[in-house]
């Protein structure tokens, strides 16, 4: 398990992380997700020990970091894959971590195959791709076989193949009990392999809940219907119901169940052409939470926008 | 697990880290090419001119000085090899896999300084056999003078490499680091003493450079340097260098 508790980070002026407490349990996927700039990587950064907390503490398996003598066997992180001296090979890169933690050197070959670097392996990491360099970094997070397992922006770089064996690996991992936390933007990504989430904005906790729940939680549950009879159905729904009309033979219902749609409109003898519950995408329901929360916005040039420019 | 099993973990490593980059190789060859082909210089010049040299005269006495670009070639390796994490980023996973970071100082500082010195050492012996095998019989290469002039110079590399692996710590520049280590050995001792002070000699001497020219020539900006004054300001300007750097590396977040 991984503890952050009250853990506030300044460099100089800037509070990149302000009071932030979470906790991360074992055979989980914990999707860490924010705006850039939000101090997910700050506080990776702060577990891992490599930035000192202004205050509060990161703990993991109640422990610091700092404390443990062969951390590779108990963490496994991969926090910046372009932090690696380019001059050296993997294979050096991934032996120099196996000494520094008394780790036989036939487990190097096998992370080497593990991520599907075999060849490239003896080659400098200046000629590397940054999917390569992920995998590299993936690799030295798994020399240990830890329990633990921190990995910010694992799917950067990585091509179509490397995404689906990456989604496998985590979703492997939290099934054997492993405690996995992974920080992404690609909300589709996360929707696909975290079991919960913890959402930051500014530094501040915004949301610690699992999917199904950050999902429900935000908008409710809608139901589209198209029907020839609009209007008809919108004077017979309950003053509970919320609607929208997307278009003239549309509706938006916010309140209930699709069922009691269906059911209403059959007892009122109103003909239905479609008629489903719409689920929120974790997209959505990220957005209306961070919103706020974004510090680095960019603009769409204006006559872009316009669809000026061709 | 005992601390001493994570220092030699990270001693390992540290060996690792030296010789699995090209720059160590590169460094390794310039110096050899440097301190060698000195030695190889000055065993032409005393066979070119034989009467030179003074009947029982050492071969150590004359490579001695091949000591002082042994000096500058492994302070700079040692200056390259101690920021080359700060410089690329690696220093992140340096951390991860040894986080307890006094024991990575200990490891950094005790491999860095093991292996330059030795090298520079080697090197200068290599230096007095050369000037040996092409002198006159009459040059020899007594034993005991050899531990004497070597005993010198390992504590000029040592405090020399160490003086690089602090300002490399705490710097975290490869170039700040050469250019303060350079100013330190070379520039400041001569320039300072020059100039028309009373205190100017006095401080001279208190720098590293005068106390590594001292041991090596037998020479210094003041009369009554000695070779205790000499090791003594050395070893204090690498404690300190190397106080400095540790201070950074176990006070400062990586990479700020």
């Amino acid at each position: 398990m991984i503890s952050v508790s009250g853990v506030t980070k300044t460099y100089g002026s800037v509070r990149a992380v302000d009071d932030l407490s979470f906790e991360v349990e074992s055979g989980k996927v914990t999707g860490f997700l924010g705006p850039n700039g939000a101090g997910k990587s700050t506080t990776m950064r702060v577990v891992m020990g490599l930035d000192r907390a202004t205050s509060g503490t990161a703990t993991v398996n109640g422990s610091s970091y700092a404390a443990f003598p062969a951390p590779l066997r108990e963490v496994g992180a991969l926090l910046d894959a372009g932090a690696m001296h380019p001059g050296r090979t993997g294979r050096s890169h991934l032996r120099i971590a196996a000494h520094s933690n008394g780790i036989r050197s036939e487990r190097v070959d096998e992370v080497i195959e593990q991520v599907g670097l075999g060849k490239a392996s003896g080659r400098r990491i200046k000629g590397y791709s940054l999917g390569m360099r992920q995998r590299l970094g993936i690799a030295a997070a798994l020399l240990g076989d830890p329990p633990v397992l921190l990995f910010d922006e694992p799917v950067n770089g990585l091509d179509l193949d490397g995404v689906r064996w990456i989604r496998g690996l985590l979703r492997g991992f939290a099934e054997e009990g492993r405690t996995v936390l992974v920080s992404s933007h690609l909300m589709s990504e996360m929707q696909l392999i975290a079991d919960r989430v913890v959402v930051i904005g500014r530094g501040r906790l915004i949301a610690d809940t699992d999917m199904p729940g950050l999902l429900r939680g935000l908008g409710g549950q809608r139901v589209r219907v198209r029907t020839p009879q609009a209007d008809e159905l919108e004077s017979v729904l309950g003053p509970d119901t919320a609607v929208e009309r997307p278009g003239p033979d549309e509706l938006e219902v916010s309140g209930v169940p699709a069922s009691e749609v269906g059911d209403l409109a059959h007892a009122h003898g109103i003909r239905l052409h479609h008629l489903a519950e719409v689920e929120q995408s974790l997209e959505d329901a990220y957005l209306s939470l961070t919103e706020g929360s974004v510090e680095h916005h960019g603009h769409v040039p204006t006559a872009l926008a316009q669809g000026a420019v061709r | 697990m005992s601390t001493a099993t994570v220092l030699a973990r990270a001693s390992r490593a540290e060996w690792g880290r030296i010789w699995s980059v090209r720059s160590s190789w590169v460094f390794t060859g310039l110096i050899s090419c440097a301190v060698v082909g000195l030695g190889l210089l000055v065993g032409i010049d005393v066979a070119n001119n034989p009467e030179s040299v003074p009947v029982g005269a050492s071969a150590w006495e004359g490579a001695r000085f091949t000591a002082m670009f042994a000096l500058f070639g492994t302070v700079a390796m040692a200056v390259v090899t101690s920021t080359a994490d700060h410089g690329t980023g690696a220093i992140v996973p340096t951390l991860q896999w040894t986080p307890r970071r006094g024991v990575l100082l200990a490891a950094r500082a005790l491999v860095i300084a093991l292996t330059v010195t030795t090298l520079g050492v080697v090197l200068v012996v290599a230096a007095s056999v050369v000037v040996r095998t092409l002198a006159p019989p009459r040059v020899g290469l007594p034993f005991g003078d050899g531990l004497r002039s070597m005993g010198d110079i390992v504590v000029v590399l040592g405090c020399g490499a160490l003086l690089g692996i602090g300002l490399g710590l705490a710097t975290r520049s490869t170039a700040a680091a050469l250019v303060l280590a350079i100013a330190l050995l070379l520039v400041l001792p001569l320039l300072v003493a020059q100039l028309p002070f009373d205190w100017a000699a006095t401080t001279s001497a208190r720098l590293p450079g005068s106390g590594a020219l001292f041991l090596i020539f037998g020479e210094g900006p003041l009369d009554d340097m000695t070779v205790t004054s000499a090791r003594l300001t050395l070893a204090a300007w690498a404690l300190g260098a190397l106080t400095a750097g540790g201070w950074r590396l176990l006070r400062s977040d990586a990479g700020h």
